[in-house]
């Protein structure tokens, strides 16, 4: 048995750390090849941000009359709602993805390959970002189509798209962390659901805070959906406010990654 | 890493590729899966684990790759301890889990090529393996194909073929052929000899087949209820029975004049009747029919016709039987391999550990 016959392994914990940005590419490649292969999921992506802008745009016109109603048009405000609508959705059921490896048992396969536990939930979390900021270009572009005012030009555009890949790698995190724990993808599914409702209505996604009653403005402002909306709507309607942006990537980025270490804990301690 | 001098690599080749004390595994919820293993497993040989579905075989195997922590006990697995450097057995160990876990969505290739990358190797290496291996599978001309269009058979070689593909010293094989057709299971025994012929991997695999242990491993341990009842080669356990096997059916009427009693109601006194036949080493029951360890059948057989005519009793029937895996397995567990399958005890016993493991 010669030395050469054996592989070129990169070995020691040393170089865990230095892999650790390499497992969690080639995890998020598995992921990305199921995005695009996927074809009525890419369709899909396609039409329903359309279907929301038009629906919902036309149902509550109206409310643009509203005296204090911060935009020119319903459909101007609700455009970067939308973006965080998908972005929200996309995230939150990111854990899915862990509760299916395991049951075809992807996920051991993962783990009996010498790549650090982290780049599991990082490498997911990684393709959750680069997804949503696909959607989220696509319904820019939609946005941009139908006539939606838009302050901040083509840099603005690529900031809406960062704060969106940002968020979702938040709700990526929070689903992951029950996706290490819960081991059915149905009662996953229910939990999921359980979130998405209200983080969407106790934020200022739909609604200006100023229509909202106290208690409900009080929950809007910790909502991690306002962080990335109230930057995003600035983007659309105003025009730069540095601080505020600034802000919401930082406040995002901090509670993406305190997510994605809890993910990675419950991960490590369930396999125990 | 510091190059080792020819005394050390004979040292290193000469210690057991894996060798196991007193491993054990309890899950949350108190099921003892793994109740104190210990067996040791020589560099290039094919070392089979048998027993029923939830004897603790998988667990086993979890634990052997570092996926689960054992409750108690020591393993080394190719010269590392697997409580203490995890990633260093990782790296040299190749699993194929009995899920067929191949990804769908992708190509034969793409499989490869990932699972090359999750290995760390380099981009060249990971084309030359891929052709390799692929070769080796016969999975070559479909490997540009979705793995939702292989049949069962290809997928599990695709799988086996990713567990190839960094060349590790060890590869651990979970119920390698389990619902698999007999042809394909045939196809899939030919690879893992070749693999040991050839590229000198030792094979750590578990079967509940017990024609599957016989024909492919070198040793066999026998497993039930978390602990291993016997380890040997599959000549020496079926030696280990002591001789062959004779089965006896007894008209439960006896025929002539003299008034006998009933063989049931006198199952004691009739089996020390048999046990005190010349040649006839054991007696025990099952389904019905005497069996008796003779140590010869061809000899005995004549001898306990006539002994049984003698007593007044007509033998309804009589076969004569060489010892399988599957007579090793009762003589050592006092239940057959296959008795197992869809009780309802054992169904829960083992959805139970499927939910531990999960």
């Amino acid at each position: 048995m010669s030395t050469a016959a054996r592989p070129v392994v990169k070995r020691g914990s040393t170089v865990m750390s230095r892999t650790f940005l390499v497992d969690t590419w080639w995890v998020a490649w598995r992921e990305m090849k199921h995005f695009v292969g996927e074809r009525v999921r890419v369709i899909m992506i396609l039409v329903q941000p359309f279907i929301w802008l038009v629906l919902m745009g036309n149902l509550f016109q109206r409310m643009a009359m509203l005296p204090g109603f911060p935009a020119r048009s319903y459909l101007d405000y609700m455009a970067p709602g939308v973006v965080t609508m998908v972005t929200l959705f996309g995230g939150i059921f990111g854990g899915m993805t862990i509760v299916w490896d395991r049951r075809l048992g992807y996920l051991n396969k993962l783990l009996a390959a010498p790549i650090a536990r982290s780049a599991v939930v990082s490498g997911k979390m990684l393709a959750i970002g680069i997804q949503t900021s696909v959607q989220a270009a696509i319904i820019f572009g939609i946005a941009m189509f139908m006539g939606v005012t838009f302050k901040t030009g083509v840099l603005g555009a690529v900031m809406v798209i960062a704060l969106a890949a940002i968020l979702s790698t938040v709700f990526a995190g929070i689903s992951l962390s029950f996706g290490a724990v819960i081991t059915s993808h149905e009662a996953l599914m229910a939990v999921m659901n359980f979130f998405t409702m209200p983080l969407m209505f106790t934020s200022n996604a739909m609604m200006p805070l100023s229509f909202m009653p106290g208690w409900l403005q009080t929950l809007a402002k910790i909502n991690p959906l306002s962080y990335a909306i109230n930057p995003m709507r600035s983007l659309f309607l105003t025009g730069w406010r540095p601080g505020e942006l600034i802000q919401g990537v930082i406040i995002l980025s901090l509670v993406s990654l305190a997510l994605g270490v809890l993910a990675t804990r419950l991960f490590k301690r369930s396999l125990a | 890493m510091r190059a080792m001098n020819a005394a050390e690599i004979r040292a290193a080749l000469a210690e057991p590729i894996i060798s196991v004390e007193d491993l054990v595994k309890v899950y949350r919820g108190g099921v003892r899966a793994v109740d104190g293993v210990s067996f040791e497993v020589k560099r290039g040989e094919i070392f089979g684990f048998l027993g029923p579905n939830g004897a603790g075989k998988t667990t086993t195997i979890m634990m052997l790759i570092t996926l689960l922590r054992p409750t108690a006990g020591r393993g080394r697995v190719c010269g590392r301890d697997i409580t203490v450097e995890p990633d260093e057995v990782r790296a040299r160990i190749g699993y194929v889990s009995q899920d067929i876990a191949v990804d769908d969505t992708l190509t034969g290739r793409e499989n490869l090529f990932l699972q090359g990358h999750l290995y760390h190797l380099t981009k060249d290496l990971i084309a030359e393996r891929c052709r390799e291996v692929l070769e080796m599978v016969d999975l070559t001309d479909r490997a540009g194909s979705r793995v939702s269009t292989y049949s069962g058979g290809m997928r599990k070689r695709l799988d086996i073929a990713g567990g190839l593909i960094h060349r590790p010293e060890l590869l651990f094989l979970d119920e390698p052929t389990l619902g698999l057709d007999i042809q394909t299971r045939r196809r899939i025994w030919d690879y893992i000899r070749l693999l040991r012929d050839r590229e000198n991997v030792t094979i750590f695999m578990t079967t509940h087949y017990m024609e599957e242990a016989d024909q492919l491993c070198d040793r066999v341990a026998i497993i039930d209820h978390g602990k291993v009842a016997a380890i040997g080669s599959p000549s020496e356990l079926k030696a280990g029975i002591g001789g062959d096997l004779l089965f006896v059916e007894v008209e439960e009427r006896p025929v002539g004049p003299a008034p006998s009693p009933d063989v049931s109601t006198e199952g004691a006194e009739f089996s020390s009747f048999l046990a005190g036949i010349e040649g006839v080493s054991r007696v025990t029951v099952q389904d019905g029919r005497w069996v008796l360890v003779v140590s010869s059948g061809e000899l005995a057989a004549p001898r306990v016709l006539s002994a049984v005519a003698g007593r007044g009793h007509t033998v309804r029937s009589l076969a004569m039987k060489k010892p399988t895996l599957d007579d090793v397995f009762l003589h050592y567990t006092g239940r057959a391999l296959r008795e197992d399958e869809g009780s309802s005890d054992f169904l829960r016993r083992r959805i139970g550990l499927r939910r531990a493991r999960a």
